[in-house]
């Protein structure tokens, strides 16, 4: 069970690779928010499934950080972007 | 045994969505289409992988039940970032794909500007 | 006992990507989200090296609250810099082409 855990953790946290592919060429920063989004909701399921992998209760709650706050950034740009930030 | 089975199934499903919306990303071609991926192909990748966890710890572990906060947290804040990015990149100009072929918005816009 | 080291080398490998991003990009919100990248990849070799609590301050400051101060930081320079206009020049999509 734990060797399973394992293997959909490397295999959820290798998808980050090509979501940087996205975030290298993206040619505007539209396309770079979305895919760091991606990245960020990818790198919490690796998390959780380290945690589960390596029988740590106490990693689960970078996840839930990561997940609800990552987008926080999201925000803040689409309201630059649509009417400025003053 | 069975319930390794099962969890290698849900997983290996959210996986291949996970791919599949990541590949999406990298493959289209404006940000209009990459929203699409980023929103619905994820989500539906990661659903399967957090219910995997549930069904290999239990819904009453701290495993699970995390996973069930973070797929609640996932599925309401997702969407609405996306949406909010979407429409401040609609009203700043970011242009769409010269094949691109309807553009509703602005079709709404024009009607009620005519009218 | 590999997958420890597996995930290891791949955050490792992540996190130079994403480092070479962040100086590589020749724009300043793009390379805020390539530095919000490094944070998020950052927590995870934190998280696989053993250590959940640099990982929590990684996340929070790392992550989520530099890259937000750095996008409100251009946010406001530029809105100083482009404002209405002394050329009476039109908020449009032609002056926008450096941000978006």
């Amino acid at each position: 069970m734990t060797a399973l855990y394992a293997v959909v953790a490397i295999a959820e946290t290798s998808l980050i690779a090509l979501a940087m592919v996205r975030l290298a060429l993206g040619p505007t920063v539209s396309d770079r928010i979305v895919a760091l989004n991606t990245a960020a909701a990818q790198a919490t399921l690796g998390l959780l499934f380290f945690a589960a992998f390596a029988d740590r209760s106490i990693y689960l709650d970078v996840g839930i950080w990561l997940a609800s706050f990552s987008y926080l950034g999201t925000l803040i740009w689409a309201r630059l972007l649509e009417r400025g930030l003053l | 045994m069975t319930t390794e089975v099962i969890v290698a199934i849900l997983a290996g499903v959210g996986w291949v969505f996970s791919l599949s919306g990541v590949l999406g990303i990298v493959r289209m071609p404006d940000v209009y289409s990459r929203v699409q991926y980023s929103t619905k192909t994820i989500t539906m990748g990661a659903l399967p992988a957090l219910v995997a966890l549930v069904v290999g710890e239990g819904p009453v572990t701290q495993y699970g039940g995390r996973a069930l906060v973070i797929a609640a947290l996932l599925g309401v804040v997702n969407p609405a970032a996306s949406h909010a990015l979407l429409r401040a990149a609609y009203k700043s100009g970011v242009p769409q794909w010269e094949g691109a072929v309807r553009d509703d918005a602005r079709a709404r816009a024009r009607k009620s500007a005519s009218r | 006992m590999t997958g420890f080291w597996v995930m290891d080398y791949l955050c490792l490998a992540l996190v130079l990507a994403a480092a070479l991003m962040v100086v590589r990009i020749r724009n300043l919100a793009g390379a805020a989200m390539a530095l919000s990248a490094m944070g998020t990849v950052l927590t995870l070799l934190f998280v696989v090296l053993g250590a959940p609590d640099d990982a929590h301050s990684e996340a929070v400051v790392g992550a989520i609250a530099l890259p937000a101060l750095y996008l409100i930081a251009i946010g406001k320079v530029r809105a100083d810099v482009r404002g209405p206009g002394e050329q009476g020049k039109r908020r449009g999509p032609d002056d926008m082409d450096a941000r978006r």
